[in-house]
């Protein structure tokens, strides 16, 4: 009896706040309207860039997506590629995601993604006011399967203080490569135990290199020409030896020693925030940083020289709207896009994110608003017609792992540059057939 | 003695057993039984995740054998396994014994020890990157400042062998740790010994079914502190190092989050701290190389059978169990 007693009070302790939570706790921040048609959209980012996003959302949702019966669900995921190719194989996939762009390639290979070329006409999404560049980096095959959402170019980000400490001239940043070699030696300063305490310029991806890749293309190369990855090309060779000169002359212990000390990028230790290093490979969102860690900073930005003067390679890149194959709402999925894809719309989450303009003539507001003061040098660099994107290659993460290893070994032994090169070749050699051998088999199997 | 097949109350006790225990077996049925044995097939096939999966035979095992990153990340993980289990037993088992003293303090000690074991890993990651960093790290300070001493044993070293260490110069200099393929895997090592918190709180546990009477048997015998640590804690706990060691086999062969916070997610210099684990995930989620990768895991599974039957192989000799 006494068990019962205490079995009944157990139930009503356990089971009264758990009915009680069900019935009145806490729901999600909306509920749906009824009548509307649900699209799932995943999105990977959080903070205030999600939070601008769900205001964009929010706005759809109580005006175009009103009159057309939809309404957007918006969620944040992390790990959003994987989570992505995980629902698309489990034949649940959301009806829009936000991926990268350097995806893109892979996926529709895979056939993961639907082409939106007819889609998007039908939405009356008007491509011509793209530039063409960021509808380029969105096209696999000739066929569009991503749309831009904010894009961006990287540029050379240099600091005029430490330009002016080393007799060079703070309004005349680098228009050559080898120019840029000059500058980065000049600008590499030691104490008095021969530890560096300012770098010029370092490629390494512990401080700030995140596009360990491009260094070939700023000679001319592209990584991929539709059959074979291209990195033993005199463009890449070129660049290897000339990554490894500039490390020798810096000083190989003493240059691994100081990227030892790169603190967090999104703190005042960063190393460009904090003087360590001269000069910058970055894109427009580091003036958040110098905003809030550094914001007397005395820097300029500048197109990152080519190897020659006449040409103006940049890397444009850019976060995209895919629709999964397989999704389930396409259609409502790209009513929701050509909202988004409104300039607009597009500009303001591209203003509040940091980013670039897609459309070929930005708003005069957007670019007077703009919380990076040099937005009008990232958005010209843009316009150039030696800009590239990541390579087109299916295989391409394999591929950047090998030139990551290759970046790393020439890094710590310059002078296995060549050596390097051969095997990164070789292993990418590797990697490209054994994709292309079982896509044939698979193709083969599938006729 | 078989079940006659007309015994109806049998059947209805096999059925309402089965019953009670569905939550038991249709989990492991549906959650981990089925999803191994597609595994299995799918480690004989090409298979991207987003398309059908192709029957390939045993070529993902073939490409395995002659692939270099795979036997890169083999040999480390081996070597890790290697330094990191023997290392840590020793150490874990120590300090359970001087924890295990009746001195003032001891709970505190003990807290204090178990501490870093609540810390999230992500923490953990981030105080060592600081601690282990070439010039301004702790553990380099404090390397540079026994420098002197370690040189001078690397004077007596040159002096027998003709050549000085360069293991003893670099480490009297400050070693780059992780930036040094040499030394990253030391570092990682390292690091481990931090979380022996849980098997030191084993080892405190298995110290105190040690009887008492065994010690005093031994005292009375005129033996020594390190005969009775010899001959008598280290039989006594000899089935809780067993049970440590078989844990930290699998856990070492299974070993991702700490690399990989360390080193931002990239493979190491020379892929020095790029494990098995790592190079699967890449394989199955980066590469879209799923067969592939349910090759290493089967792979993975029958090394660390394999592994574990040594182990428990080698230890029958070496085991007390009282009472057996």
């Amino acid at each position: 009896m006494a068990m019962n007693i205490r079995g009944a009070i157990l139930l009503i302790v356990l089971g009264v706040p758990a009915v009680a939570l069900l019935a009145l706790g806490p729901r999600g921040r909306y509920g749906i309207p009824p009548g509307r048609t649900v699209v799932r959209y995943w999105e990977k980012w959080t903070g205030v860039e999600g939070q601008v996003m769900q205001e964009v959302v929010d706005r759809f949702n109580a005006t175009v997506g009103a009159e057309h019966g939809i309404w957007v669900e918006y969620n944040a995921v992390s790990s959003i590629e994987q989570r992505t190719l995980i629902a698309t194989a489990g034949g649940d996939p959301p009806d829009v995601a936000g991926l990268y762009d350097y995806v893109v390639p892979q996926y529709a290979d895979q056939g993961a993604l639907r082409p939106l070329d007819d889609l998007a006409g039908q939405a009356g999404i008007r491509l011509d006011e793209f530039k063409p560049v960021w509808l380029e980096i969105c096209r696999y095959n000739d066929r569009l399967y991503a749309l831009p959402s904010t894009p961006y170019t990287i540029a050379l980000y240099y600091n005029r203080a430490l330009f002016r400490a080393a007799g060079l001239d703070p309004n005349r940043p680098p228009q050559t490569i080898a120019e840029f070699d000059e500058y980065a030696r000049r600008l590499t300063v030691r104490d008095a135990a021969g530890r560096i305490v300012q770098a010029g310029f370092t490629p390494s991806t512990a401080m700030l290199g995140w596009w360990p890749w491009v260094w070939p293309c700023f000679f001319g190369g592209r990584l991929w020409d539709g059959q074979r990855c291209t990195l033993d090309t005199p463009a890449g060779r070129a660049a290897i030896h000339w990554l490894a000169d500039l490390r020798v002359a810096q000083g190989v212990e003493a240059m691994i020693a100081f990227e030892a000390t790169a603190g967090a990028i999104e703190s005042a230790q960063n190393p460009f925030l904090a003087g360590r290093i001269a000069l910058l490979f970055q894109g427009p969102w580091m003036s958040n940083w110098i905003a809030k860690y550094a914001p007397t900073l005395d820097y300029a930005v500048a197109a990152f020289p080519s190897s020659t003067p006449e040409r103006r390679h940049v890397l444009a890149s850019a976060d995209v709207f895919v629709i999964p194959a397989g999704a389930r709402r396409p259609r409502e999925a790209m009513v929701f896009l050509s909202y988004v894809l409104r300039q607009d719309v597009l500009e303001e989450l591209c203003r509040r994110h940091n980013k670039l303009s897609p459309f070929r003539s930005p708003q005069p507001d957007f670019l007077a608003r703009h919380p990076n003061p040099f937005i009008r040098v990232f958005d010209e660099l843009a316009n150039s017609p030696d800009a590239f994107g990541y390579p087109k290659m299916p295989m391409w993460l394999r591929v950047l792992d090998e030139i990551k290893q290759m970046l790393n070994r020439v890094l710590a032994s310059p002078e296995q540059a060549d050596a390097a090169l051969e095997a990164a070749q070789r292993k990418a050699d590797a990697i490209v057939a054994e994709y292309q051998q079982m896509a044939a088999k698979r193709h083969g199997g599938q006729r | 003695m078989t079940r006659a097949w007309s015994d109806v109350r049998g059947w209805r006790a096999l059925g309402t057993g089965l019953l009670w225990t569905a939550p038991w077996w249709l989990g492991f049925l549906f959650f981990l039984a089925i999803p191994m044995g597609v595994s299995l097939y799918i480690s004989f096939c090409d298979y991207p995740l987003l398309q059908p999966p192709v029957y390939v035979g045993t070529a993902n095992y073939a490409a395995l054998a002659h692939d270099p990153v795979f036997q890169t990340v083999l040999a480390n993980t081996i070597l890790y396994a290697l330094l990191a289990i023997p290392l840590g037993t020793v150490v874990a088992v120590l300090l359970a014994v001087l924890l295990n003293q009746p001195l003032r303090g001891q709970g505190l000690f003990r807290t204090c020890l178990f501490v870093p074991t609540v810390v999230p890993l992500v923490g953990t990651a981030l105080v060592w990157l600081w601690m282990l960093n070439p010039e301004y790290g702790l553990v380099n300070h404090a390397l540079r400042a026994i420098g002197p001493a370690l040189e001078a044993i690397n004077g007596l070293v040159a002096r027998l062998t003709g050549e000085p260490s360069a293991w003893l110069s670099d480490l009297a200099a400050g070693p780059k740790w992780l930036q040094a393929p040499g030394w990253a895997m030391s570092a990682l090592v390292l690091i481990s010994l931090w979380g022996l918190g849980s098997p030191v709180v084993i080892y405190l546990a298995g110290l105190q079914e040690i009887p008492q009477e065994l010690y005093e048997a031994a005292m009375l015998d005129g033996a020594s502190p390190v005969r009775r640590f010899w001959h008598v804690t280290l039989p006594g706990l000899s089935p809780v190092i067993l049970f440590n060691v078989i844990v930290g086999l699998i856990g070492t062969w299974q070993i991702f989050a700490l690399p990989y916070v360390l080193m931002r997610g990239e493979q190491g210099p020379e892929r020095s701290t790029y494990f098995y684990t790592m190079y699967l995930f890449d394989n199955a989620f980066r590469y879209l190389k799923m067969g592939y990768a349910s090759a290493m895991a089967w792979i993975q599974l029958l090394i660390i059978l394999l592994l574990t039957g040594l182990v428990f192989l080698l230890s029958r000799r070496a085991v007390y169990y009282r009472g057996a």
